[in-house]
């Protein structure tokens, strides 16, 4: 018995330190991931463009479907991607400092971003053309209304929600991440395809059905 | 005894979806994407209600740093065919049917490569399309193939830079990178 008891000691006392390291692990990772993408400022000036503090991005349906091609010449053509920039909270909190409740975000920074729908999509039980569109949504605490908007090639400020081709609400999750830059993505959940936004301790995410 | 390893799994269970989760964010890239429209800064513009039409072009790109490395002839090998940036190929839209070297385009989505020589670079245009770098480069898609000349600049350009500039007959997609520009009449 004695033996055992030890033997428990011990096994909570990895599993203590277990729960520490990573934990503590895990806040910094991020950060550091992509801290070390930073473009310094020197690198930054540039006669023509000077390179942006918030960097573009984009991601495929198919996830990495450019990668995927290279693999596959006859593959089939993409379903859809987001081009979106990525601003950083650089020491800000989300919601304290960056992002107001009620107010429209345009989901990313300069450019408003982009939806390019390679073909026919549903998104919660509405079609939604292919084509182009831009995103925003107007994040509440508990919930983000997302919209579908034709005003493409525009930058993100004020937009024009008289060209709203759809809008959805959906739950905003609180995590345990600190993601340092704002993220998009896909994934695939079950049957459905989730347009993934991250940011802070803060997630959405719009189910896409294909 | 059951109960605590119960929760202990439990735990690790958490702590390994966790970890899954924050691994799956992609992390900011050190060539970061950008975008560049004609008319230059068209999204601003719109949204200052200064422009009616559409745009004419943008491209799509990433840039990547010199890091005090040999670019041209280095890095970028001459004579083999460079995706111009870097992760995804370049991409170019036109917004309408334009003219490059004499040949018209129509409008639409293509890939931008270039073969960089010495004192040339051969650009070329190409249908295939949401691709990655240039490993799969399919010379039967190609939509045209031009020659522009090398120029050189003052400055030292740490970036990968593209931007349009507007000439008398259209715009000139130039693209700077070292010490090295070329400029890529489009009329309209």
């Amino acid at each position: 018995m004695r033996i055992f008891t030890s033997l428990l000691v011990a096994i909570l006392f990895l599993a203590a330190c277990k729960d520490k390291e990573p934990k503590t692990d895990r806040v910094t990772k991020i950060p550091t991931l992509d801290s070390s993408a930073m473009i310094r400022p020197e690198r930054a000036v540039n006669p023509y463009v000077p390179v942006d503090v918030s960097p573009m991005d984009i991601s495929y349906y198919p996830v990495d479907y450019p990668k995927l091609k290279m693999s596959n010449n006859n593959i089939a053509p993409p379903l859809a991607r987001v081009v979106y920039s990525r601003p950083h909270l650089d020491g800000r909190h989300l919601f304290k400092d960056v992002l107001k409740y009620g107010e429209p975000w345009r989901l990313g920074a300069n450019e408003a971003t982009e939806l390019d729908l390679y073909s026919d999509v549903t998104i919660m039980d509405k079609k939604i053309k292919a084509g182009r569109y831009i995103m925003y949504c107007i994040p509440e605490e508990n919930k983000w209304t997302i919209a579908i908007n034709s005003n493409i090639d525009n930058w993100g400020l004020h937009p024009d929600n008289q060209k709203d081709v759809a809008r959805f609400t959906i739950r905003s999750l609180q995590t345990n991440n600190r993601v340092e830059y704002y993220t998009m993505l896909f994934e695939k959940t079950g049957s459905v395809v989730e347009l993934v936004m991250a940011w802070d301790n803060v997630e959405a995410r719009l189910p896409f059905t294909f | 005894m059951k109960k605590f390893f119960v929760v202990f799994f439990a735990f690790q269970l958490v702590f390994i979806s966790l970890i899954a989760q924050t691994s799956a964010l992609p992390p900011v890239d050190n060539s970061p994407m950008d975008m560049s429209y004609f008319p230059t800064n068209y999204p601003v513009l719109k949204i200052q209600d200064k422009v009616t039409e559409t745009p004419v072009a943008r491209i799509i790109y990433s840039r990547p740093q010199k890091i005090s490395r040999a670019i041209f002839g280095g890095l970028v090998k001459y004579r083999e065919v460079w995706r111009m940036g870097a992760n995804e190929a370049t991409e170019i839209e036109f917004y309408k049917n334009v003219q490059i070297g004499g040949k018209k385009i129509s409008k639409g989505r293509y890939t931008l490569y270039a073969i960089v020589n010495e004192n040339n670079w051969t650009m070329i245009l190409n249908k295939d399309t949401d691709t990655w770098g240039a490993f799969r480069y399919d010379a039967k898609k190609d939509v045209l193939r031009t020659e522009v000349p090398v120029q050189k600049t003052d400055e030292l350009i740490e970036s990968l830079c593209m931007v349009f500039e507007k000439t008398s007959t259209g715009c000139n997609l130039v693209i700077a990178w070292e010490n090295t520009k070329v400029s890529l009449p489009i009329s309209f």
